[in-house]
């Protein structure tokens, strides 16, 4: 009885991956920052911020961290190609700060002319969006 | 004055300063089934909440609800409360966390309310099943009977080279009147015919832990101390005085990432400076791997009692085999088989029984 259950238990974690595994192409992603923002960044430096662990930029100043919007290509990319997880493990990761108030995940925007305005509009934002939505009015200091 | 009181008061005073608090809700959940494999075999998933599951399919030993509120009340000042509901307590809801965080600037921050003490590493956020990846942290050791206290907490955030830090040292007391877990353990017996309840009081919780964070690494460093006061409630309502002891607790816990396995570990000491010098060796160790969505894993846990006279206590071992697939964003199927091995010693130290469980369930945060 124990090891039948056992063997199914193994069976579906050895196969299931196969049958589900998912392919999904992505567009450029630009990391943006306000245009008086002189700080430098790496792939680092970006990754740190958007998991809470660091929360200045190099020049001292409190960084202001903005999301794409739950579920978005940009959200996906960027989470995949900077902060090297799946979307649902950087849940896990914040879920464990959220419920026992150790920390705020960064703010929610729903489209990439919001994330553009805002930064653009604050000295201290961080952000990303597609590279091809991009203007003049921002910095970008990282593509992926 | 009553904590409870201190904090409605100090909510008071900071929202008739403020018109509209920004006010957020979330929350996390678990639907869990479960199974004991053989008749007349008990296995406790959660020794806090007295979960267990016999050879009876059921829902009640794990599935739970949690909802968060979080209040603004300045810039610098947070109002927190969760309000959970669980199978164990036949889904009654129980205002299970309420605090206060003040964010006295970039470094500092201090809490003050009704929180989860941080004992182990998966201690203060052992109801969010989405946070972790096995069904739950392995019960055989996560089996305090005291798990939430009201406090205060006072952290600080460094970094510390390449490396991001913090260290938070926390005080606080609790007080509990027909403790659960040690009901359980009056109605098979343990503490005489008579008794009937158990009264459990932790006075001053006194500990601080150390939290280093990389790239690649977690790890936590545990210390806790406090006064332990046991009192036997008997049947004609009379109170026999039981223990008046204190325990020590020291533990080092955290993950390494392998990319694609993570290693998760934790070892845990505690010491009750009682006449036989009771001691608790524990530890856990536990392999993850990282395909995509899916995480095979299997997590293997031992915990040991040794007294002055021996180790011919409390001892067992529990192995878990299991798979967790994020099927969206926000939810996770999970599947479980536990083997549950009591190697306690003769005179019914192998109270627990051996087991074999198999549970399936969703988590989820919204």
């Amino acid at each position: 009885m124990k090891s039948q259950y056992l063997s199914l238990a193994v069976a579906l974690a050895l196969t299931t991956p196969l049958i589900f595994t998912s392919f999904s192409t992505s567009a450029e992603i630009s990391v943006i920052v306000h245009k008086d923002n002189a700080s430098t960044f790496d792939k680092k430096s970006i990754r740190k911020l958007y998991m809470g662990k660091a929360k200045k930029f190099d020049n001292g100043r409190n960084a202001l961290v903005i999301n794409a919007s739950k579920g978005s290509t940009q959200r996906n990319d960027f989470n995949k190609s900077v902060i090297g997880r799946s979307s649902s493990q950087i849940n896990a990761y914040w879920s464990k700060l959220v419920f026992t108030g150790k920390g705020i995940p960064p703010k929610e925007l729903s489209s990439d002319a919001e994330v553009l305005s805002t930064v653009t509009e604050n000295k201290d934002t961080i952000g990303y969006v597609d590279s091809s939505a991009v203007t003049a009015a921002v910095k970008v200091v990282a593509t992926f | 004055m009553k904590l409870s009181t201190i904090i409605v008061v100090v909510l008071g005073i900071a929202i008739s300063d403020v018109s509209i608090a920004d006010i957020k809700f979330s929350g996390y959940g678990s639907i869990v089934a479960g199974k004991g494999l053989d008749e007349n075999e008990r296995f406790t998933a959660d020794f806090f909440e007295v979960g267990q599951y016999e050879d009876k399919l059921t829902f009640n030993p794990e599935s739970m609800l949690g909802l968060q509120m979080n209040a603004g009340l300045s810039d610098d000042l947070m109002f927190t409360a969760q309000v959970t509901v669980k199978g164990t307590d036949d889904f009654e809801p129980e205002l299970s966390w309420y605090y206060l965080t003040y964010q006295a600037n970039d470094d500092w921050t201090l809490m003050l309310g009704r929180r989860n003490i941080p004992i182990y590493y998966y201690s203060e956020f052992y109801d969010v099943g989405y946070a972790y990846t096995w069904m739950r942290p392995p019960s055989n050791l996560y089996w305090w009977q005291v798990v939430q206290f009201n406090g205060i907490h006072v952290s600080r955030s460094f970094e510390l080279g390449d490396y991001s830090s913090s260290l938070t040292m926390y005080y606080g007391n609790e007080y509990t009147e027909d403790n659960k877990e040690m009901g359980f353990y009056a109605e098979q017996g343990f503490y005489g015919p008579n008794t009937i309840e158990v009264n459990e009081d932790w006075r001053h919780i006194t500990g601080f832990n150390w939290n280093i964070s990389g790239e690649m690494f977690d790890v936590r460093f545990i210390y806790m101390q406090h006064k332990l006061d046991r009192d036997y409630v008997q049947n004609d309502g009379s109170i026999v005085v039981g223990p008046r002891t204190s325990q020590t607790f020291y533990g080092v816990g955290g993950s390494i990432d392998l990319n694609p396995v993570t290693v998760l570990f934790e070892y845990n000491y505690v010491q009750r400076h009682n006449d036989v010098e009771d001691t608790w060796p524990t530890y856990i160790l536990s392999l993850v791997y990282n395909l995509d969505e899916y995480q095979p894993y299997i997590v293997y846990s031992k915990a040991d009692q040794e007294r002055v006279a021996g180790d011919q206590f409390e001892e067992h071992s529990l192995v878990g085999y299991g798979l967790r697939y994020n099927f969206t964003d926000t939810a996770s199927l999970k599947i479980q088989y536990d083997e549950f091995k009591d190697e306690g010693g003769p005179n019914g130290w192998a109270f627990h029984g051996d087991s074999s469980t198999i549970a399936i369930g969703v988590d989820f945060i919204f």
